[in-house]
């Protein structure tokens, strides 16, 4: 059943969209974009001020158990504005895989730090367009890690890293501190997702799942990711598509705002539904956690959040004409923002298999 | 379980119940005639059981619930095939708008029961050749004649003219003022003398929709149900009656399932085709876009159901499903290649790809079209500028033609 916000809910929305507004804008972003390696440092001290970064984890460590719901909401301010840093969802990511398989030692170690913000986590679970592969270019030999996790957003900062690695044939979910291991940076067109190619040699690691359990359990905690990432996704959406609206209605040509011609209008009116069919689904798959379907709500989320945001960044730009393309304006922030979002925890193509296996009946 | 889910019970049931005799097999091979005489009985049986005129006051026949029990019947309704499209627009809009602005109250309680009943059918006299979109360019005129009215002019597009015994018409009855303010509303006697009713023959073959001539059509003054230079307001209402109906995120076409279902059974290259990547895409997308909406309708409920206005998202819903029921229609007859050959003119939209796909430009044409739809949200909810329109603020003699 799809939700109605309470008040509580109400309030984190509308209190964190606050803090971000005031604390992180465009022109501390775009230097970013330039360097390698660095992130708002700003964003992330509000997240951890803010208890966002212990939101969706349990009490006993540290956390505000609350759910996927008010850390979405978090995650749709943080797509408004450009959110300075990846790990509120890396982080999340490693936190789940932990607290769901790891043992009581594991959880201990690990989801306080993580629930303070202390620590920060990452996932790393791609290779290229496959987001779960059949063989992990990782291996595990029941203590060590060996091989190159490529792509990992937030790797560059990360403390621990949860790696999807093969165990003589199988696949395995491995938690490892990523203190001793060899990271290079990747130069993106994203930096301040602090993206980095892990290179595993004989690294300490210790196993959260392993055999058949551990590529549902990734694909759980992916789409755990995914309803988070897409709830980003519809907030960078429905910012650009605000920003397109108020362009179009300032901005004259012809003797009249360009927002009167219908190739604009209509542009705008399209981006509006594709915003709320993402957030609809958002909605409904937030509300899911836990359920026989939630992986096919997470999924649907997923698609639809990644097109609203590709679209609106397309569009958004498309309106705009010249100025749109210009570095200073700062619209190729949620271009690159659209895209490295889209990436992240799967691309389309990997999740239109997951929702389709499983209306099929292919899945179980 | 709460009391809406009780009532959906009762009318899920009662709905079951019906089916034998005013189900889909039971409407199968008849004719039009055959098939409004059966609806009628099956108005009647639902008039009878206290499921018509649901959100309706009870001193004109209604049952005195509320609209989200109206919805949920008719969400469990819908799922039966049965004949009651003919008292749709009828029950829809013309009678509840009689029923706020008839004047002759004792009238109207006859009215309303025997459209209750279905043994009355109304229709509503609004788009004409010159103009659907813009309803207030309208050009039929109703002039004084004694006490009362002489309408003169054409309306087209009217869904069931041909069976109706009443209808609501706008008319220009001052041309000197501009468009929107020299318009009076009106109920109109179809059997009237002066008024002739053509059907038109759609593209897929059925002919609900007609052509009405007005010649000397004259009406008494008490017939009239706005102030005179008043018919646009009373249009609107009419129009803005019925926001919230049931919805279907397959835009009245088939459910995804039945897609699915082809896609597992036929062959592309050798494989079933649930294999090929460019079907699996558009399932995929097309879910997704089908799961937003019932999201949003779900959501919608949930609002009205603790007493607040739903959102404007819910004015998605016909843009965005009749869209994409029209190009997935297509890819359904590409999947059965030269088998999709063989067509049934009488088959119904609901579960035929090709009926599906032959009667989709009309959902995304009447009732608003795909680019009206696009202005409103545009303009209502986004709050950009309107359209250039030369003919604003001019008296409609004025305005060039």
């Amino acid at each position: 059943m799809s939700i109605l916000y309470d008040e509580g809910q109400d309030a984190i929305a509308t209190e964190s969209r606050r803090v971000l507004e005031a604390r992180v804008n465009k022109d501390e972003l775009l230097p970013l974009l330039e360097t390698t390696g660095e992130y708002h440092h700003g964003f992330w001290t509000t997240a951890k001020e803010q208890g966002w970064t212990a939101l969706a984890l349990p009490e006993t460590y540290g956390g505000l158990a609350l759910g996927l719901v008010e850390l979405g909401l978090i995650a749709h301010q943080a797509g408004r504005s450009l959110s300075g840093a990846p790990f509120l969802t890396s982080s999340f990511g490693a936190a789940k895989a932990i607290e769901l398989y790891g043992t009581d030692a594991q959880k201990g170690r690990w989801l306080p730090g993580l629930a303070s913000g202390e620590i920060i986590g990452a996932v790393a679970f791609a290779h290229g367009a496959d987001a779960l592969p059949l063989h992990p270019p990782v291996a595990f030999d029941g203590a060590r890690l060996d091989g190159t996790a490529i792509g990992v957003t937030g790797g560059l900062a990360a403390d621990i890293a949860v790696v999807f690695a093969e165990h003589g044939g199988a696949p395995v979910l491995a938690l490892a501190e990523l203190g001793p291991v060899e990271r290079v940076a990747v130069p993106s067109f994203d930096n301040s997702r602090c993206i980095a190619d892990l290179h595993f040699a004989a690294a300490p690691a210790e196993a959260l799942v392993a055999g058949n359990l551990a590529r549902d359990a990734a694909l759980h905690i992916l789409a755990l990711q995914a309803v988070i990432t897409a709830h980003e996704q519809t907030g960078g959406a429905e910012a650009l598509m605000e920003i397109a609206r108020d362009y179009a209605v300032t901005r004259k040509a012809f003797g009249q705002p360009i927002g009167a011609f219908q190739s604009i209008k209509h542009r705008i009116a399209e981006l509006y539904g594709l915003v709320e069919l993402a957030r609809a689904n958002c909605i409904h798959a937030a509300a899911r956690e836990g359920q026989d379907d939630f992986v096919t709500a997470a999924a649907a989320a997923r698609l639809s959040a990644t097109d609203a945001y590709d679209s609106a960044a397309r569009d958004c730009v498309q309106i705009h004409g010249g100025i749109g393309v210009t570095w200073e304006i700062g619209l190729h922030l949620h271009m690159r923002r659209a895209r490295s979002l889209a990436i992240e925890q799967g691309s389309s193509l990997f999740w239109e298999d997951v929702l389709v296996d499983r209306l099929s009946g292919e899945a179980a | 379980m709460s009391d809406l889910e009780a009532y959906r019970a009762k009318a899920a049931a009662w709905c079951e119940a019906m089916v034998p005799e005013f189900g889909k097999a039971a409407r199968k091979g008849l004719s039009v005639e055959e098939d409004l005489a059966l609806g009628r009985r099956y108005q009647k049986a639902k008039f009878d059981a206290g499921f018509a005129g649901i959100n309706w006051p009870t001193d004109l026949g209604g049952q005195g619930l509320g609209h989200l029990e109206k919805i949920t019947f008719e969400g469990e309704e819908m799922k039966h095939g049965f004949p009651n499209v003919y008292f749709g627009i009828s029950l829809g809009m013309p009678v509840p708008v009689l029923m706020q602005f008839g004047s002759d109250r004792e009238f109207v309680r006859e009215r309303v029961l025997n459209a209750l009943k279905g043994e009355e059918i109304w229709c509503q006299l609004f788009s004409e050749p010159s103009g659907g979109t813009d309803l207030a360019g309208l050009r039929t005129r109703a002039e004084t004649d004694g006490n009362g009215w002489k309408i003169n002019g054409q309306k087209v597009w009217t869904s069931w003219a041909q069976y109706s015994d009443y209808g609501v018409i706008v008319v220009r009855t001052d041309p000197t003022v501009p468009k929107h303010k020299g318009l009076t509303y009106f109920w109109v006697d179809m059997k009237a003398p002066g008024v002739t009713v053509r059907p038109i023959k759609l593209a897929g073959g059925d002919s609900h929709v007609n052509e009405v001539f007005f010649d000397d059509v004259k009406v008494s003054d008490d017939h009239r149900m706005s102030p005179v230079g008043g018919g646009f307001a009373v249009a609107i209402a009419t129009l803005m009656i019925e926001r919230y109906v049931a919805t279907d995120s397959a835009g009245f076409g088939p459910h995804l399932d039945l897609f699915i279902e082809l896609a597992k059974d036929v062959q592309l290259n050798g494989k079933p085709a649930i294999e090929d990547g460019r079907i699996r895409q558009q399932i995929a997308r097309n879910y997704a876009m089908r799961a937003g909406l019932d999201s949003i309708n779900r959501r919608a409920r949930l609002m009205m159901q603790a007493g607040m206005t739903p959102g404007p998202e819910g004015s998605l819903n016909k843009l965005v499903a009749v869209r994409s029921r029209q190009k997935l229609s297509e890819l359904a007859l590409d999947l059965q290649g030269n088998a999709a050959f063989a067509f049934d003119e009488h088959a119904s939209p609901k579960d035929d790809w090709a009926s599906s796909w032959i009667n989709a430009p009309t959902g995304r044409i009447a009732g608003g079209s795909d680019e009206t739809l696009l202005n409103t949200i545009a303009e209502r909810i986004l709050g950009l500028p309107q359209d250039h329109r030369p003919d604003k603020g001019i008296p409609f003699n004025q305005i060039p033609a």
